[in-house]
């Protein structure tokens, strides 16, 4: 029995050096706004889909538990869907997903710690009808919330998800340096390749950016091996879903050297 | 701890249960009694006040219907859409009651979405065809008590198994018969389905071999003569200029014909 509270601060700090432990590995994804929408890319294997549809103007990439990961998306589009069906499409939005759903209870999971954790770190975007409307939202497992565009509209324009801090921290101050807001799909699609190929390098002891041909390097390598995974939240598509799957193919052919 | 709003449900299974279940679940939507006949010693009388009508052509198949809804012998509405889209390459058009046939159409969209995006692939057109035919069928009961009759027309194309545009109708009960050539179901379409078949046998062209223009004359000249004998169905109405809804099913997707277009062909071929 866990009785005195310095014992559940202990499994707590334990829990959440296993769960960094488990995350570490997960290739990083990017979220790039675009002068059309949000773009979502990453590398990856082919056996395990990583970007994924929750709603008419939701997305969400995740890292993490393949178990966990389906847990979540499933329930994140069982409530997408209910109130769509019920409210209107309109009325869906992600800040109350986020805040009132998913978040309280990947805390709870987090701190009951008889029972298992979400092994998943989710990030979110959500097209607005103007960029200005634009939401890019990170939820951790323990439910803690990062978000870009909650109040007033989103600053940096992009998101990114990585397996550990040191990564992620990287790919936001390349992405600070080298992220256009209104850059058109192809150039913005190199930009989330690099972001991406600098997050999966950097290790506990990166502390500065690499040189721009080493990124570059090592993502031709990686890309040999890998296939790219990417989807975009079209801002004024003429369907209500603005969800759309880019394949591989058409990413490479506008790679730059 | 109370739950949160929007609270994720513990015993979650998403996977294993389709939409409708999903909002049975969690009492989002009505369910039927059963059918036990027809409720007070009244006989059953199918009501589907309406005319919808579809047909494959040239250029994929066209569904088109007309614009009134009725109660009892009162015009209520001259402007509704009985053609509804349920995705991009799917339609339903509608006869009967508008409230269960227009919740129905909900959730049919809902439900292919839900499909697609939980299990990560488009559900197949069978599945489709199916899923439509089981809300009939769970809403039988109330059918049998006289309120909540639908009988819907489903056009969609399969991209997949053979690229094809397919074409179905619908009992009350949820049977669904696959056609080739055209279907039409409502008050009016004993009217529509004469025109159809003598346009198909005897007139100057198959209707598969139709042009745009030549088959959006034909589905204006049934409604217009369905109109003449229903009173529940409204065909055109010359001084309103409210014209019949008729949209397109094609291998590119639904287009909805624009009233200007659907207004000079009425002009050059029927009135």
């Amino acid at each position: 029995m866990i009785e005195e509270p310095y014992r559940w601060v202990e499994a707590i700090a334990n829990r959440r050096e296993y769960i960094e432990t488990q995350l570490a590995q997960g290739s990083p994804i990017a979220a790039l706004g675009y002068c059309d929408g949000i773009l979502f890319l990453t590398i990856g294997r082919r056996s395990r889909q990583k970007v994924y549809e929750i709603y008419d103007r939701i997305a969400m990439g995740a890292i993490g538990h393949p178990g966990d990961i389906e847990r979540l998306r499933l329930a994140a589009i069982e409530l997408a869907s209910t109130e769509g069906f019920t409210r209107s499409a309109a009325d869906v939005s992600l800040r109350r997903l986020a805040h009132y759903s998913l978040s309280p209870v990947m805390k709870g999971a987090f701190e009951q710690v008889y029972g298992p954790p979400y092994l998943a770190r989710l990030l979110f975007a959500e097209v607005g009808s103007t960029a200005k409307e634009d939401l890019f939202l990170r939820v951790d497992y323990d439910g803690s919330l990062a978000a870009d565009g909650l109040t007033g509209q989103p600053r940096q324009r992009f998101a990114v998800l990585s397996g550990t801090r040191q990564s992620a921290e990287l790919m936001e101050k390349f992405l600070q340096k080298e992220h256009v807001t209104d850059a058109a799909l192809p150039d913005a699609v190199n930009v989330a390749l690099e972001a991406w190929s600098l997050g999966r390098m950097a290790t506990s002891d990166t502390k500065e950016l690499p040189e721009r041909d080493a990124i570059r390097k090592y993502r031709d390598e990686q890309l040999a091996s890998s296939s790219i995974e990417a989807a975009v939240l079209e801002r004024d598509s003429k369907s209500a879903i603005r969800y759309r799957t880019l394949s591989d193919e058409e990413l490479r052919s506008n790679l730059q050297r | 701890m109370d739950k949160p709003p929007l609270a994720l449900d513990p015993n979650f299974s998403g996977a294993s249960e389709d939409f409708p279940a999903l909002l049975r679940r969690k009492g989002l939507l009505q369910i039927a009694p059963e059918p036990t006949g027809a409720a007070g010693g009244h006989t059953f009388i199918p009501t589907e006040s309406t005319t919808i009508l579809a047909f494959k052509f040239a250029g994929g198949v066209l569904v088109a219907g007309d614009r009134r809804a009725t109660a009892g012998n009162t015009v209520v509405y001259d402007r509704a859409d009985k053609v509804l889209e349920i995705d991009r390459h799917s339609i339903m058009a509608i006869a009967g009651v508008p409230a269960t046939a227009w919740e129905m159409a909900r959730v049919l969209e809902h439900s292919f979405q839900y499909f697609r995006r939980t299990q990560l692939q488009e559900m197949s057109v069978d599945g489709k065809v199916r899923a439509l035919s089981k809300l009939l069928r769970d809403n039988f009961g109330f059918v049998m008590q006289g309120v909540g009759v639908v009988v819907p027309i489903f056009a969609t194309y399969d991209g997949n198994s053979k690229p094809e545009s397919r074409l179905y109708f619908y009992d009350a009960m949820g049977a669904q018969f696959e056609v080739t050539d055209y279907a039409a179901t409502g008050s009016g379409s004993p009217a529509v389905r004469g025109i159809l078949y003598y346009e198909n046998h005897w007139g100057t062209k198959k209707l598969q071999e139709l042009s745009e223009d030549e088959a959006v004359a034909i589905a204006l000249r049934a409604l217009d003569t369905a109109a003449e004998a229903d009173t529940s169905t409204g065909g055109v109405d010359r001084s309103g200029k409210i014209f019949p809804l008729i949209k397109i099913v094609s291998q590119d997707g639904i287009t909805t014909l624009p009233e200007e277009k659907i207004g000079q062909i009425f002009k050059q071929s029927v009135a």
